[in-house]
């Protein structure tokens, strides 16, 4: 191949990098761009190399452009692939320069091996330089013609690429169209499959601006399309597999019968061991099924070993999308998991965000016949050296314990963890007993035995401190202490930093004063003192709340303050069941793993929306 | 599909980098290196950043291999299975081209690599991803990195490189390398690899167990021949509902009883059903043929006991004793037990079997732990650990809450706890003289093998 005319033009007017490395670089290239000595290429790739690991580790190389484009007169293929990769970084900052690469692409595109006609055309079409689209239109044509099927593998994605480049021209060529003809004749199935990919975002993005175009998309859904795709899906490799699957899962049966055909062909991809495609197929059998009560019971049934074979093999991270689904699947329906507790049993070598999955797992399967393994289980690690999982554990008892109706035994584990004396095992205890009281009152007498004899001292964490507080009120005519208790507290007032704490404290002293008003004027007046000088609005605005209050009627303010309390029959949900029943539809996603609904977005910049939780 | 994947060195290191949509900003890398670096949970102040995370509407995808970080970015809402599987992926076909993974050989090697990465992805969108399809598109040599460096291909080493989790590193040679002898050598790696992870309660009882295995091969064969693997006919693969811990009960009969298992794409069962075999033309490079999961009772094969008693006021001793419960002609190599100590704990010393060559014990100090590491462990034979402790403060309350799980890492070559076996391997080739080699091999490691006190 002959040097290009443009060897012997000036270099490119950009700016001197001034790095030294650089321009040495460039004066190399020059030397090396007109010779046709034997080992040439050699040496060029030598350079080529050093140019291509400099833009990896983002030092600018933009100058070098011209040089490249001059070096890249050859037949070598390894040079070429470097030439590309180059031109393809930085043409879209260089877009005057680029315009000196379409004469060796477009010429490429035309070579005898179809392997440097795919190459050059994908590079063409990844210059993203929108003046130079014309020069796109013709070799894309052409490419979605050839006879090779790497060509036009490479060419409908660069029809994709040109839509996003300039999308009316696209249009104008009539782009569309061809992919749609050739997704459903070519022999290929990457080919194929290439074309839904793109199909799906070009009628995805068109769809709002014509009509004609939201016809094509839903026309992807269509039962032909569907049942050509699934007809051929075993020819497809594992990711144009997903790419099908995930497009059945929107597809809408007509009857019962096409539901369970679907599903026939489709059993065998659930012994996949690629587990994006287990779980497109798995997600096929929820969506399909919805309607069908019983069926969809089966499903579950149905895909607990292999979610359970995929946790277990591959790598951490698999393993963890899995899980998240496998989570996603467990609160909806526990009742089918609760035989498969030990399953969600921690691993000593497992990661936070793992266990934290399964110990959520293993709070709602619990029932009646094995909550008293499970909870032996989580003691375990309640006195694990692991504090984050130690305290996610006591939680979780404390959350199986407010969920069971014979929580006699639990109330006793709960109890025992108040005795290990490790603060944070305290701590989150007593926010747990505090809970547990506000549903079970009955338990108060176990409990308060034990609570009792804890040291405020010793209790450190506001939440914690808070949760002591509100029992001493509420229970200070069974506990011997509390107005004692209360009142060092509050004669230490200025000792406690969390508002949090000091609003409870005022709370309990009332409360305490109720029941026991000889013993608990000192402390009432200490915090009473105290809070009318806090300087936290909210600890201020209740002192003088209260003290009004007694000022007023004492009784009075016992009916506001201390009111004939009902047990607490369920406490919130964090997630509404609406929001849950969106993630379940967005099955295998992000939303799963996040655990919140995510907006797709097509911008660039603006951020996920969230919904409440 | 995704936008951009790249690979970070430990340090965050820049080793390759594409873009594939543009529509990611600039920095994308330096951002998910600092908030992997820096991760925070509530809570807590160390902590390990999650698999996928999501920073001002960028997704990032990561997983570790060999030591790298390979990571993708989306701003679209895909499925994490496939992001991940991807990741995996293409550090396994990126090994299968350069023999080693590793920084070294990336950075020695990115100009192959950026070869690759342009084929398994365009325009965000995957392509293929099999080592056997991307021969033809792939035109650099791959540079040999120092073998030297890298543990002998003994029968046990070639099992341990790699992360912990995904051994079975058949060989260390590159699937288009030229052999300098100018002939390829005909072989076939077949291993099967299970690990492990039990958990024994205080007494000594099995709380609960279970065996991941996968049997691996990478095959160097010219002109992919069929291949038929054949495994135990006695092999049941637990179906339909009702609890898996069921099969329990049915022990001893010498069937093996798989829970479930999955297959690569390549795998034909026409006959699976029939005579337990599989049937495949091997694709190049390494690749699982089939993952199975078993929890029917099986002999773990190591008994650990451990104990942890008050010795006086400021005082402990702990006994810890391990028995190997496998055939005398077998040996477990780089066995290493672990034991959180008391965080109280200013000093232990320790007190070995006689004659414990190649034992060492420790006590590190910063994370309040007890490392007790043995070279070998021959079949049958008993080892015991005894470590006086000093504690900096009383006890109170009850020392074993304080202490504890004991956890054990080994590996066993030329073993297998669930008894499946490869009872032959069949190479479709209509020629008396060809004979290639065959490797099948065994190995056996812990995956969570942990004592309670």
């Amino acid at each position: 191949m002959a040097p290009p005319a443009q060897s012997h033009r000036s270099p490119s007017p950009s700016q001197p990098s001034g790095k030294g490395e650089v321009s040495d670089l460039k004066s190399q290239l020059r030397q090396l761009a007109g010779s046709r000595a034997p080992g040439v290429d050699d040496s060029k790739r030598e350079l080529f190399k050093k140019v291509i690991s400099y833009m990896t580790i983002g030092i600018d190389v933009s100058s070098l452009f011209g040089e490249m484009v001059m070096c890249s007169a050859t037949s070598d293929i390894v040079l070429k692939k470097m030439c590309y990769l180059y031109v393809g970084n930085y043409a879209k900052v260089n877009p005057d320069l680029a315009l000196l690469t379409i004469n060796f692409l477009q010429r490429d595109c035309k070579d005898q091996d179809p392997m440097i006609r795919g190459l050059a055309l994908r590079s063409l079409c990844s210059l993203r330089v929108a003046n130079l689209v014309e020069y796109l239109v013709g070799p894309l044509g052409s490419g979605l013609k050839d006879s090779n099927s790497y060509v036009r593998m490479v060419a409908v994605i660069g029809v994709l690429k040109l839509y996003h480049i300039s999308s009316s021209t696209c249009m104008d060529a009539d782009f569309p169209a061809i992919l749609k003809h050739l997704m459903l004749n070519d022999p290929d199935t990457q080919v194929l499959a290439n074309c839904l990919s793109a199909l799906q975002e070009i009628w995805t993005a068109e769809a709002s601006k014509s009509e004609e175009a939201s016809r094509e998309r839903d026309a992807l859904l269509s039962k032909p399309v569907i049942y050509y795709l699934l007809n051929r899906i075993k020819e497809f490799s594992e990711w144009p597999q997903c790419l099908v699957l995930e497009l059945v899962a929107k597809y809408v049966p007509s009857d019962s019968n096409e539901i369970f055909d679907i599903m026939n062909l489709l059993e065998d991809r659930l012994q996949h061991a690629n587990g994006a495609v287990v779980l497109a197929t798995i997600k096929v059998f929820l969506q399909l099924t919805l309607s069908m009560t019983d069926v969809h019971q089966q499903v579950y049934e149905r895909i607990k070993a292999p979610l359970l074979t995929l946790v277990s093999s591959g790598s951490p991270e698999q393993s963890y999308a899995v899980l998240s689904h496998l989570h996603l699947l467990v609160m909806r329906a526990p009742v089918l998991f609760s035989s498969d507790y030990k399953h969600f049993y921690c691993q000593y070598n497992e990661s936070f965000y793992v266990k934290k999955l399964k110990l959520e797992m293993l709070t709602v399967v619990a029932n009646e016949s094995n909550t008293y393994e499970i909870v032996t289980e989580l003691c375990e690690y309640a006195a694990n050296v692991d504090i984050p999982i130690a305290r996610e554990s006591i939680r979780a008892v404390g959350k199986i314990a407010l969920q069971q109706y014979d929580v006699n035994a639990i109330v006793d584990r709960l109890l025992q963890f108040l005795e290990m004396e490790k603060d944070y095992v305290t701590a989150e205890t007593l926010v747990l007993v505090k809970d547990l009281l506000r549903k079970y009152p009955q338990w108060s007498q176990d409990c308060i035995a034990v609570v009792g004899n804890i040291s405020s001292k010793n209790v450190q964490e506001p939440k914690a401190k808070a949760a002591l507080i509100w029992m001493l009120g509420e229970y200070s005519q069974d506990m011997q202490d509390a107005p004692y208790i209360l009142e060092s507290l509050a004669e230490n007032w200025d000792d406690e930093h969390s508002p949090e704490v000091r609003l409870h404290l005022l709370t309990a002293v009332m409360k305490c004063f109720f029941k026991r008003p000889p013993e608990t004027q000192k402390a009432l007046g200490a915090a009473l003192a105290a809070g009318l000088g806090d300087f936290h609005q909210d600890v201020h605005d209740r002192a003088l709340f209260y003290y009004r209050l007694l000022q007023f009627n004492v009784s009075t303010a016992e009916r506001v303050v201390n009111p004939p309390k009902q047990a607490v029959s369920v406490f919130a949900d964090s997630q509404s069941s609406e929001i849950k029943d969106r993630i379940f539809d967005e099955f295998n996603s992000l939303s799963v793993v996040y655990q919140k609904i995510i907006v797709f977005q097509c911008s660039r910049s603006r951020p996920m929306t969230r919904t409440s939780s | 599909m995704i936008s951009q994947f790249f690979v970070l060195s430990q340090r965050g290191d820049n080793i390759v980098f594409r873009d594939y949509r543009g529509e990611v900003q600039k920095g994308s890398t330096e951002i998910f290196f600092r908030k992997v670096k820096f991760w925070k949970e509530e809570g807590q102040d160390e902590a390990q950043a999650p698999p996928v995370f999501n920073v001002d509407g960028v997704n990032y995808f990561h997983v570790k291999v060999a030591g790298l970080l390979f990571v993708a970015t989306t701003r679209v809402n895909i499925s994490p299975s496939l992001v991940l599987e991807l990741l995996q992926r293409i550090a396994r076909v990126i090994k299968d081209y350069l023999g080693v993974l590793s920084e070294d050989s990336l950075r020695k090697n990115f100009v192959l690599v950026y070869e690759l990465l342009d084929e398994v992805i365009d325009f965000g969108y995957v392509q293929s991803t099999s080592t056997e399809v991307l021969k033809s598109y792939i035109f650099n040599e791959p540079i040999a990195v120092d073998a030297a460096r890298l543990p002998p291909l003994g029968p046990a080493a070639i099992f341990m490189q790699g992360s912990k989790r995904m051994p079975g590193t058949a060989v260390t040679k590159s699937v288009i390398a030229n052999e300098p002898a100018g002939r390829k050598r005909e072989e076939i790696f077949v291993d099967i690899i299970e690990k492990i992870s039990v958990t024994f309660s205080s007494s000594g009882y099995i709380l609960t167990s279970e065996i991941d295995g996968t049997i691996q091969m990478k095959s160097y064969l010219t002109g992919n021949p069929e291949i038929r693997v054949a495994l135990n006919e006695e092999l049941n693969i637990g179906r339909g509902s009702g609890s898996l811990y069921d099969y329990r009960s049915s022990t001893g009969s010498g069937a093996v009883i798989l829970d479930d298992c999955n297959f690569h794409e390549s795998v034909r069962l026409d006959s699976f059903d029939v005579d337990r075999t599989l049937s495949l033309v091997p694709p190049d490079g390494e690749f699982p043929v089939m993952n199975y999961r078993m929890t029917q009772e099986f002999k773990p094969p190591f008994r650990v006991n451990a104990l942890i008693e008050e010795a006086g006021n400021l005082r402990a001793e702990v006994t810890i004793k391990i028995r190997a419960e496998f055939p005398s002609n077998i040996t477990a190599n780089t066995i290493v037990v672990q034991m959180p100590l008391p965080k109280y704990t200013t000093r232990a010393t320790f007190e070995l079997d006689r004659g414990a060559a190649g034992q060492t014990a420790d006590f590190k100090e910063a994370n309040k732990k007890l490392e007790w590491s043995l070279k070998k462990i021959v079949g049958g034979s008993e080892h015991t650990l005894r470590a006086k402790l000093t504690f900096l403060q009383e006890t109170h309350g009850n020392i074993t809450k304080e202490s504890g799980p004991v956890s054990m890492t080994f590996i066993i070559p030329m073993h297998n706890a669930s008894g499946l076996q490869v009872k032959y391997l069949q190479i479709a080739k209509k020629s008396s003289t060809y004979n290639p080699y065959r490797w099948v091999r065994y190995v056996t490691q812990a995956n969570s093998y942990v004592a309670r006190l």
